[in-house]
């Protein structure tokens, strides 16, 4: 399965576009990773623990993604393009959406 | 995630069909379409897969213990290690899930991890605002005092020549401290006092004209000159900010319902706290009177004065920041069975001037 952002692949023209497909991943952050995010919020600096969920997030998205492709005999997904949203009460949730079109190369 | 292009061979095909491979960490996707243009997705359990890299083909050859009479065929030899390592990975302890052991883990992680949490609010945090209340200057307590004296704009119902006298009283009590304390009379109808961090004291004139006897100023002094010299009001502020930064990097800036549950609790916290205080405040008021051999009913009679400004009270001491006045009458008994007191006359002559 090929995932790109691009809207072609080089050298493989695309036979059958199957449709655009989209996928999310909406994830709390814990109590814990919550606290840690609000001392480096008060101390400054890179917070991994948020970094690290957001990258879950991400590639929970991806694979729904894939897998709704490969669900419908896709081989690539082209244009794909990833969105960060926070959702919840005190937008302490994370979202992702991915979308894309899913193509026969 | 893993992908790759491989070819599926299948008893139910008459040849390998072109299929999209997808692997996540306990299983892989097998995507391919049919004969008649459907498409036919496969899972295989991680567990139950064997990959061998083929050498004589340089591919990846992959069989499910579930369906014997298939195989995959990926080329290279990246499909064979990732398999092998997803693999060793699933065998490692943590990945075998017994549902009962993991629910009980669960719980003790969460109890453990509550344990840990109110261990820090109830008594690390307490005990880090207490360090830092400590280390606060006179100096800067005065200040802090000062700005909220200032801030209370009591200087046009200011009693001027009981400001003075009250002060003369609380000179002759001889009572040594680092504090400069200013007593203020207020006029007004509330039967109160209270203290600022840094010395200043205020009286309303209401409870001032309640008060019969010397030794019940010399308690109300004492009882507010404590507060000052344990630093409650210092102590208070650090630990009411404590919590609140402590409970807002825990539940985020009080927008839910947990955390207006947490920010109530907290109050109720900051309650109880107040009424220990306004308790140590009474018992070392207390001492200070029976230093100077002051009559400890002054105490008594000044609770009853309070008892009686605020008829019908009934309010559980649990939602009050003073404890029981019933209470406050009988730990100061309890704490004066054996106290000695005399008469003084100077004191007393100072309070006659005031009820003048």
């Amino acid at each position: 399965m090929i995932i790109t952002t691009t809207a072609i692949v080089e050298g493989r023209p695309v036979r059958e576009y199957l449709g655009v497909i989209n996928a999310q991943s909406i994830i709390g952050a814990n109590i814990f990773k919550d606290f840690l995010g609000g001392l480096r919020d008060v101390f400054g600096g890179r917070s991994k623990t948020y970094e690290k969920v957001i990258e879950q997030a991400k590639d929970d998205a991806l694979r729904e993604l894939a897998e709704k492709a490969q669900s419908l005999g896709a081989n690539a997904i082209v244009g794909v393009d990833l969105d960060f949203e926070t959702v919840g009460g005190s937008g302490s949730m994370l979202m992702v959406i991915a979308s894309g079109t899913a193509v026969k190369l | 995630m893993k992908t790759w292009f491989g070819s599926y061979i299948s008893a139910f095909h008459a040849g390998p069909v072109e299929a999209t491979v997808l692997a996540v960490e306990d299983h892989i996707t097998i995507g391919y379409r049919r004969e008649d243009g459907t498409t036919q997705t496969v899972r295989w359990n991680l567990i139950d897969i064997t990959a061998v890299f083929d050498k004589s083909q340089q591919a990846t050859i992959i069989t499910s213990d579930g369906e014997k009479d298939c195989s995959l065929l990926i080329n290279g030899k990246d499909a064979t290690d990732f398999i092998l390592q997803m693999q060793a990975e699933q065998q490692k302890p943590w990945h075998k899930k017994d549902k009962t052991k993991e629910w009980l883990r669960n719980l003790l992680i969460f109890l453990a991890v509550a344990g840990i949490l109110m261990a820090t609010y109830f008594l690390l945090v307490p005990w880090l605002s207490g360090k830092l209340a400590s280390n606060v200057s006179i100096k800067t307590e005065e200040e802090f005092g000062n700005a909220v004296f200032d801030a209370l704009d009591l200087s046009q119902q200011q009693d001027g020549e009981a400001t003075v006298v009250l002060n003369d009283f609380f000179k002759e009590m001889e009572i040594p401290t680092g504090y400069n304390v200013r007593i203020t009379v207020v006029n007004g109808d509330v039967v109160n006092a209270f203290a600022l961090p840094g010395g200043n004291i205020v009286v309303y004139s209401a409870l001032l004209k309640e008060l019969k006897t010397y030794p019940e100023l010399a308690a109300l002094l004492s009882h507010e000159f404590t507060h000052i010299n344990n630093r409650h009001t210092t102590r208070s502020v650090f630990r009411q900010l404590g919590s609140r930064i402590f409970l807002s990097l825990l539940f985020g800036r009080f927008g839910n319902v947990t955390a207006i549950l947490a920010d109530q609790a907290d109050r109720f916290k900051s309650l109880k706290y107040s009424r220990k205080l306004e308790k140590e405040a009474d018992i070392g008021g207390l001492s200070l009177l029976q230093e100077r051999k002051i009559d400890h009913e002054g105490f008594v009679g000044l609770f009853h004065h309070l008892k009686a400004s605020v008829p019908g009270s009934a309010m559980p001491e649990f939602f009050e920041s003073h404890p029981d006045i019933n209470s406050r009458i009988d730990y100061i008994r309890e704490a004066s069975k054996n106290s000695l007191a005399e008469d003084n006359p100077q004191l007393r002559a100072i309070f006659e001037k005031i009820k003048k």
